[in-house]
């Protein structure tokens, strides 16, 4: 197991240097430069000069971007031109609230997708899946500002029942929290289970093939029981990746629901930071970001080594 | 009282010409109801106060500047200039020293007097090369401040300014008063934990959320302010923005015309309330008439003939944004009756690009946003009409600035911005030889009636003189006009008092709720 987990980790070293080449490449070849934005109008050409000097911009590409690494490896990503805030304090600031939007949306993306997987697969080409396998299709094309938009006009302005936009923090009122969330979290779930819910299905599908399936049914089980306990887990192994992968699309999404719920996480950081040209928070924040992707996935290899003995034993 | 603001206050009737009916005025009406609170969903998070740290404030900034600091002085309805920190103020008679006497017994929220040395030092700060700020650009007219005794501020300018008060009317990067303890004692935190001597206290500001103000109850003036807490929210989308506003959960949000539907939606709406201020300013556009084919008066006069404005504005906001054909919008003193505007005629502008005899192909700037493509391609389509080929040169908005100064373009745009006075752009963006002047063109004529109206007094005799230079501009097409700035908020119906957006300045610190 040890063995196992080293040399995943090795893994994970090349992936975040190549991720944090790409992030600086993107940054600074951006079109604009980077001294035009900080001096607006008062860019004379000295002014321009003496600022890209200042700030190291004069020097070749691959300078830069060694300095920056050594910086980072210390720990220091920079600090906002636009707030003078550092990158590590936006991104503490933020970062709870895109977890806990991930987090729930995550939940209840599995809560709707795995009962409607397990139903579906339970009588796979009837009439119940098929519907389904209809409207998840159907949901998954659905944009998120879209759906977002449909739901504060349904829930918001029409019933009043949940607030269009806003936040308060947790440890200030837990309940209304939770409220300003619903209707976020529910935009990103919808576009969440549709994947959940196929993926478990076709596997779920396969496993009612096996032997001791089979097996459990002529031992008299009861069919609810051979579902949830003997069926759901040896199913769920792509289901997991497809978690762990998600998280990816979530942080994506964040970017577009976190700006129109106004909630203040990690995506409207960035949003802000590409309209306001902050290259700093931009790129230090890409980086965490990418990090934090990586790290989940290298979570989710070793819980499939949880999930199946043989792929910690390197037979798979 | 000086000979200025006399003369523009026998003006005052020609200011209240202004777009639509606004909420009563606070001095007049008596049903002010005390108490309660406004939340206020704004369109960008407010990077924060410092100069230093900002250089510029942004429209979103100037919302809760406008509660949290104060300004010397503040434009009343008719836009003339009124005490505010400044209890009155005398000119020299070349109108380059401008004095004002300050309100005795004002005291930061930290408890810091309030005085001459202190407004020195906020000038001094924002001025100091060494300290680098975007902001020193706003001030460069001003050669220094200096603090005689306790209550005097005197300003040396370094050219004639004759309606220098309505400069220093509204809290932006360079007016609004900090207190210097706290800047000096927070360092980096200054810039979101700002302190002035505004009706209302900065209480709590989450990163990207809600910022909440109190009411200073040491206010000089606090019989003038009604609300007790302010709350206000960056709001980016427009369309959960107003929904928001919608189901109650913001009071008042700013809008643009961009967003024409939901503003036309509001206007029907018997609990909503549409607030709207044309300004003084304009979006422009400038030739570069050193670079062919703009170095041709013919060419460029009949690009300007070729525009409907009426139809774009249509195509673009609905016909909400309104034509200019001048670069004073309606909110601003100067109203000509004959501005000498190029008529639309299609067939003219033909006919001058036929008789200019070579093909007409140039390059527009225009910015990389939605917005600034849907203008390029209308102009586009209007000077493919006339057999004009226009590309767009799509650019980041930061480097139109330094590429307008280096004089990198055929054809930019640009902004004259909403100032209580035309001179500081009139004469920046046409006087010859200034870094503004982008057009590159240089008329004697014009120049001497932009020289004669910075000195003169009488409000007619600068009329005449701006008017004169506007036929000039419109004769030799060097740039051209638009739309005149508008600025639009939304509110809930029961918000009174919301005074005129001057500079697109939402200013919630003396409304009141029904």
């Amino acid at each position: 197991m040890v063995a196992f987990v080293a040399r995943r980790f090795l893994y994970v070293v090349p992936v975040l240097l190549a991720v944090s080449l790409l992030t600086f490449l993107i940054a600074s070849l951006l079109p604009g430069d980077l001294a035009y934005v900080i001096l607006g109008d008062q860019a004379t050409p000295e002014n321009l000069a003496a600022l890209r000097r200042d700030m190291g911009l004069d020097q070749p590409l691959w300078w830069r971007y060694l300095s920056w690494l050594g910086h980072v490896l210390q720990g220091d990503l920079g600090r906002s031109f636009r707030t003078g805030q550092t990158v590590l304090q936006a991104v503490a600031e933020r970062i709870p609230v895109s977890i806990e939007l991930m987090l729930l949306a995550e939940f209840i993306g599995l809560l709707i997708g795995v009962p409607l997987a397990i139903a579906c697969a339970a009588r796979a080409g009837g009439a119940f899946d098929r519907f389904m396998t209809g409207s998840a299709f159907g949901m998954l094309s659905m944009p998120s500002f879209l759906t977002a938009i449909l739901l504060i006009y349904l829930f918001a302005v029409e019933l009043h029942w949940l607030p269009a936009t806003g936040y308060v923090p947790f440890t200030e009122e837990p309940l209304g929290n939770l409220r300003f969330f619903v209707l976020p979290a529910l935009t990103l779930a919808l576009a969440e289970w549709p994947g959940i819910m196929r993926v478990l299905r076709s596997d779920m599908i396969a496993t009612l093939q096996e032997d001791y399936i089979a097996l459990a049914k002529a031992k008299g089980l009861k069919p609810s029981r051979i579902l949830f306990v003997h069926a759901l887990k040896p199913s769920s192994l792509t289901l997991v990746t497809v978690t762990g992968i998600n998280i990816g699309r979530l942080l994506g999404g964040t970017l577009i629901v976190e700006s129109i719920f106004a909630l203040p996480g990690i995506g409207r950081l960035l949003v802000g930071a590409i309209y306001t040209r902050d290259l700093v928070i931009l790129q230090g924040v890409v980086l965490l970001v990418a990090c934090g992707f990586v790290i989940v996935n290298f979570i989710v290899d070793m819980l499939y080594a949880v999930l199946d003995p043989r792929i910690r034993h390197g037979h798979a | 009282m000086t000979n200025a603001a006399a003369a523009a206050r026998r003006l005052a009737p020609i200011f209240l010409v202004t777009a639509f009916a606004l909420g009563p005025l606070a001095q007049t009406a008596h049903a002010q109801k005390q108490g309660g609170s406004i939340t206020v969903g704004l369109e960008i998070d407010v990077p924060g106060f410092d100069p230093l740290k900002v250089g510029v404030y942004d429209a979103a900034a100037l919302t809760p500047a406008a509660a949290i600091f104060d300004t010397l002085t503040y434009l009343d309805d008719k836009g003339v200039a009124q005490p505010k920190l400044a209890m009155s103020w005398t000119h020299s008679d070349d109108f380059k020293t401008w004095t004002f006497k300050l309100r005795p017994g004002v005291k930061f929220h930290d408890g810091t007097p309030f005085n001459a040395e202190a407004y020195k030092a906020n000038f001094d700060r924002q001025k100091d090369p060494g300290n680098k700020c975007r902001c020193a650009f706003y001030i460069a007219a001003v050669n220094n401040v200096q603090a005689p005794d306790e209550l005097t501020v005197v300003y040396n300018l370094n050219d004639p300014s004759v309606n220098y008060p309505t400069l220093v009317s509204y809290p932006n990067q360079n007016a609004a008063v900090h207190s210097p303890t706290a800047w000096k004692t927070k360092g980096d935190d200054y810039n979101r934990n700002p302190v002035g001597t505004g009706p209302y206290i900065l209480k709590s500001w989450t990163a990207g959320d809600r910022m909440i103000l109190e009411k200073n109850p040491d206010y000089w003036d606090k019989d003038k302010i009604y609300l007790d807490r302010i709350i206000l929210k960056p709001l980016p989308d427009a369309q959960s923005r107003f929904a928001s506003l919608q189901s109650g959960e913001a009071d008042l949000i700013w809008d643009d015309e961009y967003d024409p539907d939901n503003i036309q939606k509001a206007q029907k709406d018997p609990k909503l309330t549409v607030h709207s201020y044309t300004g003084s300013g304009a979006q422009v556009y400038a030739f570069n008439t050193k670079t062919p084919p703009f170095d041709d008066v013919r060419v460029r006069q009949a690009l300007v003939m070729a525009i409907d404005r009426k139809k774009m504005s249509q195509a673009i906001t609905n016909g909400l944004a309104k034509p200019a054909t001048n670069p004073y919008g309606d909110g601003s003193w100067v109203k000509c009756k004959d501005d000498g505007a190029l008529p639309l005629d299609v067939a003219k502008a033909k006919a001058l690009i036929k008789d200019y005899g070579k093909p007409v192909e140039f390059k527009m700037v225009v910015t990389a946003t939605p917005r600034g493509r849907i203008i390029g391609q209308v102009l586009q389509q209007f000077w493919k009409n006339v057999g004009a080929s226009m590309e767009l040169d799509q650019v980041d908005q930061a480097t139109i600035p330094p590429r307008a100064f280096m004089r990198q373009f055929q054809l930019i745009p640009w902004r004259i911005v909403d100032l209580a006075d035309p001179d500081p752009q009139m004469f920046a963006n046409f006087h010859t030889g200034s870094p503004v002047a982008l057009a590159n063109y240089s008329n004697p004529e014009l120049d001497k009636l932009l020289e004669h109206a910075r000195v003169t007094a009488e409000v007619d005799k600068r009329i005449e003189d701006y008017c004169a230079a506007t036929r000039v501009i419109n004769k030799e097409a060097i740039w051209f006009w638009t739309f005149q700035n508008t600025y639009f908020a939304v509110s809930s119906a029961n918000i009174k008092g919301l005074p005129k957006m001057y500079s697109g300045m939402i200013d919630v610190s003396r409304v009141w709720k029904e």
